[in-house]
């Protein structure tokens, strides 16, 4: 099997991705989650495996019924990063109401004491 | 209006650098005979805050900006606290006439309704054309989403009974507030009624960057959706 060189680099980068998130998992930096280790496995994980093995985007688009495995890859990023953004604009969401409640809650101590 | 002790009447006014007439709105709102005040400063950097502390009203202060939905909610919580039986709500920068306060709170009094919001179009004489049209697509979609049709759905000078404002209780922190207070009344089946009220657009009033402009509009409009899906 003969490598072309973006396939070593993009291998070599998610290889690095993947061990930093189980790194971080294991250790506990940077408020880890499973949910956060397995998207980081899926998204780096899923660019290797398709790098690697061109064949498989073929195989995905097929099963899903979607002509051209290129179609099928963007596709399923598409879908991804739009999974991703949702899951942010609602943690930024919350985090905007909790900013609000604890800015209220130190505002109106001055009457509470009262 | 005897039902109602005036010192039972609390006026909320959010304010964000407003301090060149906070000091206005502060005397008019006495003159017209209202006592108790309560300015919340949305974090503003220039002296809203000192003016209003100065004039002898409650004066609150938000540590960071968060919006005039969370300086009026904090002024509401506040006025609460305080006992108030009726909360009036309006803007800082002076469009609105406290002599309307009257109007506004009679049903209140008279227990027809537990909400009463000030509305500029049944009377929208001398208000800019491009302000009654961007209200206009404001109340579509109050409407469309909320389902609550009235005819000023961002109109920040209503009045709230103690029960009103006791139970609606919006998330909202920015200029969708107003539309979720319509959703809260709808929802909570609250008792609502809708008084014109004459507004003053000033060069000042209109000049504030903050205020409703079509990027902001945009941004209450997703925020209103936001707020259905999750």
């Amino acid at each position: 099997m003969k490598f072309h060189i973006y396939q070593i680099v993009i291998s070599a980068i998610s290889t690095v991705m993947i061990y930093q998130g189980i790194e971080n998992y294991i250790k506990g930096r940077n408020n880890p989650t499973f949910l956060k280790l397995l998207a980081r496995i899926i998204v780096w994980g899923g660019m290797a495996l398709i790098t690697i093995f061109p064949n498989i985007s073929t195989t995905v688009a097929k099963t899903i019924g979607i002509e051209g495995n290129i179609n099928a890859v963007i596709l399923i990023g598409f879908i991804f990063v739009f999974l991703m953004m949702f899951k942010l604009l609602s943690a930024i969401e919350k985090l905007e109401q909790q900013l609000s409640e604890v800015t209220r809650s130190e505002t109106l101590k001055e009457i509470k004491q009262k | 209006m005897d039902s109602v002790e005036k010192s039972r009447i609390f006026v909320v006014i959010p304010a964000f650098n407003e301090e060149s007439v906070i000091q206005a709105v502060i005397n008019e709102v006495r003159g017209a005979g209202y006592e108790n005040i309560v300015i919340v400063d949305d974090g503003s950097t220039d002296n809203t805050f000192q003016k209003a502390r100065k004039a002898g009203i409650i004066a609150l202060r938000h540590k960071i900006n968060r919006g005039k939905g969370a300086a009026t909610k904090t002024g509401i919580e506040a006025a609460k606290l305080l006992g108030a039986d009726i909360i009036v709500t309006m803007d800082g920068d002076g469009q609105h006439d406290p002599e309307n306060i009257q109007k506004l709170i009679s049903p209140i009094v008279d227990k027809e309704c537990d909400v009463v919001l000030g509305t500029r179009l049944l009377d929208p004489k001398g208000m800019p054309w491009h302000k009654i049209f961007a209200n206009k697509i404001g109340n579509f979609f109050t409407w469309y989403l909320f389902g609550l049709w009235v005819t000023d759905s961002q109109s920040g000078f209503r009045a709230y009974s103690r029960h009103a404002a006791q139970v609606i209780n919006t998330k909202a922190d920015r200029y969708e507030y107003d539309s979720q207070v319509i959703r809260e009344i709808y929802i909570y089946k609250l008792k609502f009624k809708e008084i014109p009220i004459a507004v003053r657009y000033t060069e000042y009033s209109m000049g504030k960057i903050q205020k409703q402009g079509i990027a902001n509009g945009f941004k209450t409009l997703y925020k209103m959706v936001w707020s259905l899906l999750f």
